[in-house]
């Protein structure tokens, strides 16, 4: 019988490393200890992952504040988030592979079509949105992601953002009723203090109101700084 | 040297290869924090490599399962692939622990 060389030996040793490094990734898959794989020759390529890996991603986008949209460079949604359903007021089911811009005002269609087109990251658009109950909702699209001819957009409603303006109007408005009133029981003692303690109280909220927009302000100029 | 802990200078740079957030990924970097500070405090570093991130620097290593943990020093060279649930697995993966 031949001895073995030290040649043989190496390679034989070399060998027996593979086996078991192989043996090591099987192992790691029949148990469900990984969950993605790297793809494509000589390590070039994409990591591939499971299904259940994406599980966490889904239930955050599924749960958060904002719409979330994925959609073909045509403007065709593959996927909503329930927030985007509600903000328009459309079934889920019913927005898959709807055109985005058909949920868009008329005016605002050529702009999404355009923006739907660039490719750069954190760029955004503010719409209005088409409720299906015929109100309009002003949003600001926001590209998340531009990846393999898909777009992934975040939606925020900016509705609550002119609230405190709309409350300003509202509350001149009221202050300007009051003073007709006020001039029209002139002689109407109790009904000169009703309208006092009335004017008291909507002054207590303009003044809740002009901190709020204050406070707001502050942390968007803390924000830019 | 010590056959459970090597030599108690001696420092211990780990490479784990993970996959963005998903579970296991999330898992094996717990797990391997924990048997970390418990067999090998204050001399030990862990640099994660995300290839969602970055998928080419799994060539580096030869990954093709993910997560994976590579014991870069002290050499050799080690991997484990998965989630490092298996803390006695790991342990004598590393070498922290002679095979029973």
């Amino acid at each position: 019988m031949e001895p073995i060389s030290a040649d043989f030996e190496k390679e034989l040793a070399a060998l027996r490393d593979k086996l078991e490094e192989a043996e090591d990734v099987r192992r790691a898959i029949t148990r469900g200890e990984v969950d993605a794989f790297v793809v494509g020759p000589g390590g070039s390529g994409r990591v591939l992952l499971l299904a259940n890996a994406y599980q966490r991603y889904r239930q955050l986008v599924e749960r958060m504040s904002q719409g979330a949209v994925t959609a073909t460079a045509n403007g065709h949604i593959l996927f909503a988030n329930q927030r985007f359903s509600e903000m328009l007021g459309v079934p889920l089911a019913q927005l898959y592979t709807a055109p985005l811009e058909s949920y868009v005002s008329v005016g605002d269609r050529a702009r999404l079509g355009a923006f739907l087109m660039v490719s750069a990251r954190d760029s955004q658009i503010e719409v209005e949105l088409n409720r299906r109950d015929g109100a309009n909702i002003p949003a600001r699209l926001s590209l998340a992601s531009f990846a393999d001819g898909y777009a992934s957009l975040l939606v925020t409603d900016l509705r609550p953002l002119q609230w405190p303006s709309m409350a300003v109007d509202a509350l001149d408005s009221i202050r300007a009723a009051l003073e007709k009133l006020n001039q029209g029981v002139a002689g109407d003692a109790p009904g000169r203090d009703a309208l006092h303690a009335i004017s008291e109280e909507i002054n207590g909220l303009a003044r809740m109101i002009d901190e709020m927009i204050d406070v707001e302000g502050a942390a968007e100029r803390k924000g830019s700084a | 040297m010590t056959p459970e802990n090597g030599s108690a200078s001696e420092k211990w740079n780990l490479r784990l290869y993970t996959a963005g957030q998903s579970p296991k990924s999330l898992a094996a970097l717990d797990n391997l924090k924990r048997v970390c500070e418990q067999h090998l405090p204050g001399r030990y570093s862990i640099e994660v490599i995300d290839l969602l991130k970055n998928p080419r620097l799994a060539k580096d290593d030869q990954i093709v399962a993910i997560p994976t943990l590579v014991r870069k020093l002290p050499e050799p060279l080690r991997r484990i692939v998965g989630d490092l649930s298996d803390t006695e697995r790991t342990l004598v993966g590393l070498q922290l622990r002679q095979i029973k």
